[in-house]
């Protein structure tokens, strides 16, 4: 009998934690991905809109030197060789326009490669 | 005819001795540092939105070292620099006072436009705004000089 009453507390305790998992399944099951080009001096889209709380893989491919890309008020960055592809998956979780900047310094042009991440509920 | 003649020739010769480039006397230093720090410098009042942290202190160093270290070495204080000697007006080390004593948002304004006609560019543009607000950290943490070896590109 008392077996019987540990068995069911631990079916019990499964079934809860299987059912508070859930968000987090769902949240890790399908990233929307998104592919970005990069070559001196821009960024192939310029803006992107994402919803907040819904997984992103941001595909950075460079059409010739090393480049990168980094948010820093959303703490996410990738970097990617010459001619290379990299990716970065992260899952936004505040709502805004956020300004990316390229992070390997490629040139002249630097400073003005800039990519736009609009976040909306 | 005579008196022409030797005006015009004082004139041109007054021209080049003025363009040669010999280093600036200490009255025509203190000239310039006074209207580069309140005049011709702007910027005065702008505060460095970056957190004061050893992230960004690391960006800044990063940052500086693209192409800044080709007149200021790794330091900012001209270390391993071959040419220190031989430019006029000379190149200052970015930790005496003259430099310490710009507010961070006139060091901000000299890296996004340099000081004409020093050999100071602008890096509006080839760097990002975020990448120049961290030099600026980078420049009021500066490392000992010498500490930091001399740039790669003078060590070929």
């Amino acid at each position: 009998m008392n077996r019987k009453y540990m068995q069911l507390i631990l079916m019990a305790t499964v079934l809860v934690a299987a059912g508070l998992s859930c968000p987090i399944a769902r949240a890790d099951a399908v990233p929307q991905r998104i592919e970005i080009t990069a070559k001196r001096f821009a960024f192939e889209p310029g803006q992107i809109t994402l919803k907040k709380g819904q997984p992103v893989v941001l595909v950075l491919k460079s059409m010739d030197v090393a480049h990168g890309i980094r948010f820093r008020d959303l703490n996410v960055e990738v970097k990617v060789g010459a001619h290379g592809t990299s990716e970065v998956r992260f899952t936004p979780e505040k709502t805004g326009d956020f300004v990316g900047h390229c992070s390997v310094f490629c040139g002249s042009g630097h400073g003005q490669m800039v990519l736009t991440l609009h976040v909306v509920d | 005819m005579k008196r022409l003649i030797t005006v015009v020739a004082a004139i041109a010769l007054t021209g080049i001795v003025g363009c040669k480039a010999n280093s600036p006397g200490q009255l025509e230093t203190r000239t310039i540092t006074f209207a580069e720090h309140h005049v011709f410098i702007g910027n005065k009042k702008q505060k460095n939105p970056l957190p004061n942290t050893l992230q960004t202190l690391a960006d800044g160093k990063e940052a500086f070292s693209h192409y800044c270290v080709a007149c200021h070495g790794m330091d900012g204080q001209n270390t391993g620099v071959p040419f220190v000697e031989h430019i006029s007006p000379p190149i200052p080390s970015l930790a005496s006072p003259d430099v310490q004593s710009y507010t961070d948002g006139q060091l901000k304004w000299i890296l996004d436009y340099g000081i004409s006609p020093s050999g100071m560019p602008g890096s509006k543009g080839t760097l990002s705004d975020d990448e120049l607000w961290s030099i600026v950290v980078f420049l009021r943490h500066l490392p000992p000089a010498g500490s930091q070896g001399i740039p790669d590109m003078y060590t070929h």
